[in-house]
């Protein structure tokens, strides 16, 4: 493929995979609430154009700059998170030596852009939220990053084509069963959904984009659903072989297995209840942060 | 000049401006992330320099690193959550005299060096290359550095948890007096605890 058929492939994955989500969370939260969902396909899309149609609104004294640009900004990292996983072995948009250290990268300012969305709007709940999203966002952050690092042993590199190359023997998911849980974790927190909604939850009246609306309230929950995406492929990507398959060609198999972790990831975010931030903290510093040294102990004696 | 010039000038300036506007600026947020701003396009100038973990790695670091610190010099301002505007710098004189210094100095050593030049061949292993230096000859100072900085970290950790296995860390601490040897400083506590007086 040309690079400009790869440019348009990562867009219409990008863009379809959001819908998709959005899509599965119309339907879910139709069946808890026992309702019939109204036009679960285009709801999404109508919400879009309900949104462009409002106006944006101001906060006395925002820093405008940070505020507008964060949107963009988290929309871009996501952006750049899809552009890593190779869609075939022959088709990756960006081929890095260090893939897994730049995903590494974009989960560290995700976390950024989260605390500016919040802190830029001058607003109180906007604030509450970017505090409570760092002290959980970080540490999640930690534990993904070890249980990445763990994906890279077998493969003896950091670039992800290398590490989908390593498993085609034995997927990750098996040899390694609790990295993906770990890392599913990782992927609520990159775009608090569900249990690891701390900046954005309706107990602080939307958080971060309490004050948000219009157009950049549009790019902000496109970013979010994006952000889902991204983590869905990575972990398709180094846990469940990627492009890896049978019968199908490569892409396919990867749009199969990032479609069904976006299930399991809409699923766990409609179905798990939020704990209190200083509970979660508790949980992650003292469970599931030794449970991931573990886990790369485990993985590293394995490829030894 | 081709693309990788381009990239390096627009990196150098980001790096530069960015790195300036930290001092101009009247909130401690805004100053953090341009610094980290600052480090990202240096980042990004060492992996054109064919160094992408260490270039990547400056970038994760340092978005880690001043998200960190921006927290934590908002929690121990003394103006309300550090939120509001505050002059960044201090000693202007001084530190505008030390500055031109430095910089003269390093430009100077920079003009007058010469530097070598042997660029990388294309294809090399430079990551894997990385991996062996800090896991071999390199190994002791790395381990002695990390476990040092380890060791720092828990210690600050437990010097400021409040909860300690003596009882609260606060209990019986005065704040110091605004002279030497003098009383100490602030409302004092009432015998036998309880509401504080109001003194009118």
């Amino acid at each position: 493929m040309t690079t400009i058929a790869l440019t348009a492939a990562w867009v219409a994955f990008l863009l379809g995979m959001a819908w998709y989500v959005a899509v599965l969370d119309g339907l879910w939260a139709a069946a808890r609430e026992g309702r019939s969902p109204r036009a679960p396909l285009a709801n999404p899309l109508y919400r879009c154009a309900t949104m462009l149609r409002h106006q944006s609104n101001l906060t006395e004294a925002p820093d405008l700059l940070n505020w507008r640009l964060a949107p963009a900004l988290y929309a871009g990292l996501a952006g750049t998170g899809v552009a890593l996983v190779p869609f075939s072995s022959t088709n990756v948009l960006a081929d890095l030596d260090v893939g897994i250290v730049w995903w590494g990268a974009i989960e560290a300012l995700t976390v950024v852009i989260v605390f500016l969305h919040g802190w830029s709007a001058n607003s109180q709940f906007g604030l509450i939220g970017a505090y409570r999203y760092v002290a959980i966002g970080l540490p999640v952050m930690l534990i993904s990053m070890f249980v990445l690092i763990a994906t890279a042993l077998p493969a003896e590199s950091l670039a992800i084509p290398k590490i989908i190359e390593s498993q085609r023997g034995f997927w990750n998911v098996i040899r390694q069963p609790v990295g993906l849980p770990l890392f599913l974790l990782l992927g609520l927190s990159l775009s608090f959904r569900g249990p690891f909604n701390y900046a954005d939850s309706a107990d602080v009246a939307g958080g971060t984009a309490a004050e948000v609306s219009g157009a950049p309230r549009l790019v902000w929950e496109f970013a979010r659903l994006a952000m889902l995406t991204a983590v869905a492929a990575v972990a398709a990507s180094v846990f469940l072989g990627g492009y890896l398959g049978p019968w199908f060609p490569g892409p396919m198999w990867l749009v199969l297995k990032t479609a069904a972790v976006l299930l399991v990831l809409v699923g766990l975010s409609h179905q798990l209840a939020r704990i209190s931030p200083s509970r979660m903290m508790t949980l992650i510093w003292t469970v599931l942060l030794p449970l991931s040294f573990l886990h790369l102990v485990w993985a590293g004696v394995l490829a030894l | 000049m081709n693309v990788t010039d381009i990239a390096f000038w627009i990196f150098a300036a980001i790096a530069v401006v960015s790195g300036w506007r930290v001092f101009c600026t009247d909130s401690m947020v805004r100053a953090s992330f341009l610094l980290m701003l600052s480090f990202i396009a240096v980042g990004l100038i060492m992996v054109l320099l064919n160094a992408p973990y260490l270039g990547i790695a400056t970038v994760f670091m340092m978005a880690v690193e001043m998200m960190v610190m921006a927290l934590f010099m908002v929690m121990y301002m003394m103006n309300p959550a550090g939120l509001n505007p505050m002059m960044m710098v201090h000693q202007h004189r001084f530190s505008i005299a030390a500055g031109v210094f430095l910089f003269a100095a390093l430009a100077g050593l920079i003009i007058v060096t010469r530097f070598a030049s042997n660029p990388v061949a294309p294809g090399t292993e430079v990551v894997a290359g990385l991996g062996k230096e800090l896991l071999g000859d390199s190994m002791l100072i790395f381990e002695t550095a990390g476990v040092t900085l380890l060791a720092t970290m828990v210690a600050s950790v437990i010097l400021s948890s409040r909860s300690g296995r003596f009882g609260a860390a606060d209990t019986g601490s005065v704040p110091p007096p605004l002279e030497p040897g003098g009383e100490p400083a602030g409302r004092q506590p009432e015998q036998g605890g309880g509401h504080a007086h109001h003194h009118h």
